[in-house]
Order: C-alpha cells, then sequence, then structure tokens
C-alpha cells in the first residue's frame, strides 16, 4: 500500500470550514450513548458503515457513511481482532441519532430498543424478582 | 444556615469516611515497627489524594461524566480494557478486605468468628446497596466512622513522650533497623493505602449520583481540602498509638486487637466500643464504596444505565455486576485467608494501579470540550505532575520491592 506522504489537498479542505463533518474515530467511537430520558443506553462500541468496500480506495466525492451504531459483541473484534459476523450485530440505526457532543443522544428510550435486550432479559430473569428490585432505594 | 449545615456535613463525612482497613493495618503495622518515621509519606500521600479528588469531583460537576466513561473513550477499547481489568481486579481485592474487616471487627465485638461473620457482612452491606439512598448510605457510615477518633483521644490519654514522636517523623533515618528497603516497600504500601484508587471512581461517580453541577465546586472543595486532611490526621494518630504502645514491646501487628490495643490500654473499655463501633463503620462505608465502585467501572465501560438514584430494575447490569463481585469475594474469604494478610497486599497493589487511574483524570481535566473554564490552572497541573512522577515511581516500585523484602519482612 503505497501512502500519501504530504497532504493531497488545500489544507482548508481537511478544515472542515462549514463545521459539518467530524472525526467518527474521535468523536463518536467509545463515545456514550444517551436516550431522551438521559438513561445510558450503551457505548458506541463500533459503527457500520456504507459505501466503501474494505482494501479499496475511498471516493472523496461519495464519501461513505455511517448507517449505524453497533452496540454489545461488536467490541471484541476492536479489541481481541477478528470479524464478527453480520447476524450478532446489535444496531440502532443512524436516523436515531438527534445530537452529538461530548456524549451522542439518541432520539428513542433505551427500552424500545432491540439493540438493548440484554439489559432486559437481565432485569426481567435476574433483578427484577428480588424483592425490592422495583422500588427506588430510600 | 441550611448551606453551612450542608458543607459540615460534608466535611464531617470525608473525615469519617476517609480511614478504611487499609489505612488501619498499614498505619498500625508501620507504626509498631518504623515509629512515626513514615509520616512524610502519609503528608505526601494526603496532598495527591486532595489534588487528585479535586480533580475527579470538578470533571464530575462540570461535564457530568464520571472517570471510567472518560478513561474508555480516551484511551480506547483495548488499552480501556486493560486499564479496566487491572482496576477492576484491585478493587475487588480492596473489597475483599473491607468485608473481612466487617468480620473482624464484629469478631472483636462478639468474641466468635471470624468466619460465621462474612454472611452477615455480605448481605449487611448488599442490602444497603439494594435498598438505601445514597446521601443516607454516605452521611450514615461517615458520621458513626468519627468514631475513630478515639485513636487521637487515647493517644492524649497514653501521655506520650512527644519530643520522641516529633524525632521519629522528623528525622526518619534513625529509625531505619535491619533491611532498609522493608522501610522503602511499606513507604510504597501506606503511600497505596492513603490513595487508593477507588476513592478517585468512588468520588466522580457519587458526584454524578448526588447530581452536583458547578454549583457544588464549593461544597466539593471544603469536603476534599478540609475533610480529607483531617481524615489524615487520623492515620497519623493510629500509627502514633502503635508508635507509643506497640514498638517498644516489640510487638508486631498480625490482626486487628493489636490494632485497638494502645486505645484499650489508655481508655478500657469505653474506649475500645467506640473504636470497634468506628473501625465497623469505616470498613463497612469502605465496603459500600468498593461494591459501589466495581459496578460504576464496570457500567461506565460499557456505557450500561447505573446508579443508586435509580431503582434497581432500571440498571440491573450495574446490580447484577455487584451482587457477583460480593459473592467473589465472600468466596475469596471462605477459603480461610488471613483478612489482614489480604488488606496488606491490596494496598500495594494499589499502589502499583494508581497511574492507570490518575493519568486519564489529568488528561480530561485539561479538556476544554468537558471543561469549558474550568480546565486546570498551572498551580493545579503542577502538583498534579509532580504526584504523577511520585506515583509512577511507587507504582514502578512495589512489586519489586514486595518480591526482594518477602513482603516486608
Amino acid at each position: 500500500m503505497k501512502r500519501a506522504t504530504r497532504p493531497q489537498r488545500p489544507l482548508e479542505w481537511y478544515r472542515d470550514p462549514d463545521g459539518r463533518g467530524f472525526d467518527a474515530r474521535l468523536e463518536l467511537l467509545d463515545r456514550q450513548m444517551l436516550d431522551p430520558d438521559d438513561v445510558p443506553i450503551s457505548t458506541v462500541d463500533d459503527v457500520e458503515l456504507a459505501g466503501v468496500e474494505i482494501g479499496s480506495a475511498v471516493d472523496h466525492d461519495q464519501p461513505p457513511t455511517v448507517v449505524a451504531l453497533l452496540v454489545g459483541a461488536a467490541v471484541l473484534p476492536r479489541i481481541f481482532g477478528g470479524h464478527m459476523p453480520r447476524s450478532r450485530w446489535d444496531r440502532i440505526e443512524w436516523r436515531h441519532v438527534l445530537r452529538a457532543d461530548s456524549v451522542i443522544h439518541i432520539n428513542t428510550a433505551a427500552d424500545d430498543m432491540d439493540a438493548t435486550w440484554l439489559e432486559r432479559w437481565i432485569r426481567d430473569r435476574v433483578i427484577a424478582p428480588i424483592p425490592g428490585g422495583r422500588h427506588a432505594p430510600e | 444556615m441550611k448551606k453551612i449545615f450542608a458543607v459540615a456535613l460534608g466535611i464531617l463525612t470525608a473525615i469519617g469516611g476517609f480511614v478504611d482497613i487499609g489505612d488501619l493495618v498499614t498505619n498500625a503495622v508501620v507504626g509498631s515497627r518504623f515509629g512515626m518515621s513514615l509520616t512524610w509519606v502519609v503528608l505526601l500521600g494526603i496532598v495527591g489524594i486532595c489534588v487528585y479528588a479535586d480533580m475527579s469531583g470538578r470533571v464530575a460537576a462540570v461535564s457530568g461524566r464520571a472517570t471510567f466513561e472518560i478513561i474508555r473513550e480516551r484511551l480506547g477499547p483495548r488499552a480501556g480494557l486493560a486499564n479496566l481489568t487491572a482496576s477492576f481486579l484491585i478493587n475487588l481485592l480492596t473489597l475483599t478486605a473491607e468485608i473481612g474487616g466487617i468480620a473482624l471487627a464484629l469478631q472483636l465485638a462478639a468474641g466468635v468468628g471470624p468466619g460465621m461473620w462474612i454472611p452477615v457482612a455480605l448481605f449487611g452491606v448488599w442490602i444497603v446497596v439494594w435498598r438505601t439512598k445514597f446521601s443516607i448510605m454516605e452521611n450514615v457510615t461517615g458520621l458513626v466512622g468519627l468514631c475513630l477518633i478515639v485513636f487521637a483521644v487515647a493517644l492524649f490519654l497514653l501521655n506520650p513522650d512527644w519530643g520522641t514522636l516529633g524525632t521519629q517523623a522528623s528525622q526518619p533515618w534513625t529509625q531505619i533497623t535491619g533491611n532498609p528497603l522493608s522501610y522503602w516497600y511499606f513507604a510504597v504500601a501506606l503511600f497505596g493505602a492513603a490513595m487508593t484508587p477507588y476513592e478517585v471512581f468512588f468520588f466522580s461517580s457519587g458526584g454524578v449520583e448526588e447530581g452536583w453541577t458547578r454549583k457544588d465546586l464549593g461544597t466539593e472543595r471544603a469536603n476534599v481540602f478540609i475533610g480529607f486532611p483531617l481524615g489524615g490526621m487520623l492515620s497519623l494518630a493510629i500509627a502514633a498509638c502503635a508508635a507509643v504502645v506497640l514498638l517498644p514491646k516489640a510487638i508486631e501487628v498480625t490482626s486487628l486487637s493489636q490494632i485497638v490495643l494502645p486505645v484499650a490500654q489508655a481508655g478500657g473499655k469505653l474506649a475500645l466500643a467506640f473504636v470497634i463501633v468506628g473501625i465497623l463503620a469505616a470498613t463497612f462505608g469502605a465496603a459500600l464504596e468498593t461494591t459501589l465502585s466495581s459496578g460504576y467501572t464496570l457500567a461506565q465501560f460499557f456505557g450500561w444505565s447505573w446508579g443508586k438514584f435509580r431503582k434497581p430494575a432500571q440498571a440491573a447490569r450495574f446490580h447484577l455486576s455487584m451482587i457477583i463481585c460480593l459473592l467473589i469475594g465472600g468466596g475469596i474469604l471462605a477459603t480461610g485467608v488471613d483478612p489482614v494478610a489480604v488488606t496488606e497486599v491490596s494496598v500495594v497493589f494499589s499502589a502499583v494501579a494508581l497511574p492507570l487511574t490518575y493519568f486519564p483524570i489529568l488528561v480530561v481535566a485539561n479538556d476544554p470540550e468537558y471543561m469549558g473554564d474550568e480546565v486546570n490552572g498551572r498551580m493545579r497541573n503542577g502538583l498534579a505532575v509532580f504526584f504523577l512522577a511520585v506515583i509512577m515511581v511507587a507504582a514502578l516500585a512495589a512489586i519489586p520491592l514486595m518480591i526482594i523484602t518477602g513482603m516486608g519482612s
């Protein structure tokens, strides 16, 4: 693979003058996601991209887009390497994303999403049946 | 008036909550072997914990984000997971030591045990984590923990030769007998006990639990800069009691009964009752804090819903992980291992883990995206970098010293 040794475009191009692009690696990956009531949903464990093939060059006129945020087991390949089959992805579609600052705001309640099934499973099978599990601490 | 009351309450609970089983055991061991000659380490540790607790409290109050969310964000998943694993395991070891401490305190009160008290301690800690509000939990254990002031009272009742204690503290080199490396081993252990990393996770997560904002920064500073140093004075009183009573008789501290011996000698049964209640409150409070810290670190790293301000059912994975941690801690103690030995190991490993927690906090406290205009000033950064250097030295020296000195023997 040939690495670029100098910037291929003028510096202004990278500076993103209209402020519309952002660095997914810096500002998306590993950020906390909150639902409209500020309930934590998950950390952004990985992102699903469309419009790019692994190993092929990126077409800068039609840049790849983030179509979904992945949560749960999707983080494993980022830590240990390897590959996670698509059937095991827990996805949160990009259209649910409201705003991204120091956290990612999602427009759907945490309980209404398929991706948070594990939290619900543990709640219903383990925690809620224990006496006091459904009461606020006093 | 209400404001003054809140600040005073915060300071009192910070004093009563400062000492845990690690401080108790390590200070008594050090006092009985080296007199007051490690006073400088306790003082250094107190300033260090103040600098970093203040920083993590400020990050929580200004950004609303707790420590481990930020650690993962800054280090990425791989280095973040390595950090989580180390911090979590050491916290689990501390949790085990605190549960053992509760059992030992109950043994001291009841005369039987400690094995049978372990399930009682586990259930007690769990039920408080499950049902009690955060502020009540903190205030009750902190205020009852003030009973440990009896160590300071006992020191005066013992009527020690203050000049000797002063000389030991100001001329530490006169107290080094035997292997000088043992002295340095205990210096690292004492530093680890004073700066235990869980206090930082707990302090910042507690700030989020109590919904701190910029307005609470004054209270936070009062807690840290008044409460922690006064709590640290209790640590010194424990060491001084051991230095006055145990050092001349060459009694080696291997159990809780030796730690409380000077108090009993000075103040009789009444003082003994106070010290047992104080130790019980201190270890129980620290067991709660370490249990919650284990849940906080995991939940924040993986982005789960967490916090005692929620119903347990709304933070299911957080509560399940704490139940599992308590069971693991109980399981380790059920093997019959001596809780005092677990404590001695846990403070040394705490020293190893210190940079893992403290470095990311320093980075974020300088990040305007989170902190706005509350980023660290020069003074704070200077102090923080100095302590980071001290922490690095202690962390690197800890394991070699432990091996060479055979745990200070």
